[in-house]
């Protein structure tokens, strides 16, 4: 199904250039950093770390954020297409995007319920609702398993 | 580096390193943590410290600064196990030798940091700019860790010797 995608010019640039794989590869680890640390910053911050942030100011930093995913959905799709029927069929690989396809529904989540209620929260002086709070939660754990299905994507 | 290579060629880490199937891949996923971590909070103070962001207090940047130091000190654990792995080969690898060249500026940036800028920082009041070293330090900040990463990531690719 995807054998078609690695013989398009741009699968065979990324695969066969002397540039193309680890230059994607770098800029993915760029994104990597961006979206998991600065999205991982805003969950630790909603789970009521780095007091004095101000919930609503969390709102820039989550543009910063998605930067990062763009990033890394882009170089991402180039590594994709340079061995797309590996990819396809590899497991770990699908639970990377699984997990990721969650952590982006996640983000887009607490970005609308900060922007709803973050300055109530600066008001109350912390996070008055569970479920921003287990959103948080769920979303270090998501980003974390996408980074060890991502690492084992080598291996298996 | 050499001999450095050498010695940590003939340790008993070394052995156990290569010989551990499963340590590799969770040392790979420990430094990928880490470095999110570490940029992740790195991102937010240095970019604060260069005047972006302004409506985030200065001083509540601060409180981000133990995330650094503990994605720090696990990546340079998890560093340090995978040089024990395989030195020879990251001795001789320009990648890598640039790379730690780049961490060690980090470093000399950090007490830099340490001395001049953090004092200051932790009494910020809100709205209060910090002078213009601050933004000197968290430029060379910035572009040392981007390098870091770009450079690490290209390790497997570059020239060996």
């Amino acid at each position: 199904m995807f054998e078609w995608l690695e013989y398009t010019p741009v699968a065979v640039w990324v695969g066969e250039s002397l540039y193309g794989y680890p230059f994607m590869l770098s800029m993915h680890a760029v994104g990597l950093a961006i979206v998991v640390g600065i999205f991982a910053m805003r969950d630790l911050r909603l789970l009521g770390c780095f007091d004095g942030i101000q919930f609503a100011s969390l709102k820039s930093l989550i543009k910063l954020g998605w930067s990062g995913f763009v990033i890394n959905a882009i170089s991402g799709v180039f590594l994709f297409t340079s061995q797309a029927t590996m990819f396809a069929d590899s497991t770990p690989f699908l639970f990377k995007i699984s997990m990721i396809f969650l952590a982006a529904i996640c983000a887009a989540v607490i970005q609308s319920r900060i922007r709803a209620e973050g300055h109530n929260w600066d008001i109350a002086g912390r996070v008055t609702a569970g479920s921003a709070q287990m959103l948080a939660a769920l979303s270090i754990l998501l980003w974390t398993g996408a980074i060890i299905s991502g690492r084992l994507v080598a291996y298996f | 580096m050499e001999g450095l290579a050498l010695a940590a060629e003939h340790s008993a880490l070394h052995t156990w390193v290569e010989t551990s199937a499963l340590l590799w891949p969770i040392l790979e996923i420990v430094h990928f943590i880490g470095l999110s971590a570490l940029l992740g909070s790195m991102l937010i103070i240095d970019l604060r410290l260069a005047g972006l962001f302004r409506h985030i207090n200065i001083a509540a940047t601060h409180k981000l600064l133990p995330v650094a130091v503990i994605g720090f000190g696990l990546n340079l654990t998890s560093g340090t196990l995978f040089f024990f792995g395989d030195p020879i080969r990251y001795a001789a690898n320009t990648g890598f030798i640039l790379k730690m060249t780049l961490v060690l500026i980090a470093g000399l940036n950090a007490l830099w940091f340490w001395w001049k800028i953090n004092p200051l920082m932790k009494t910020c009041e809100p709205g209060v700019e910090l002078p213009v070293l601050a933004k000197i330090i968290a430029g060379i900040s910035l572009g040392v860790w981007f390098g870091v990463l770009l450079l690490g990531r290209l390790i497997p690719y570059v020239s060996t010797g």
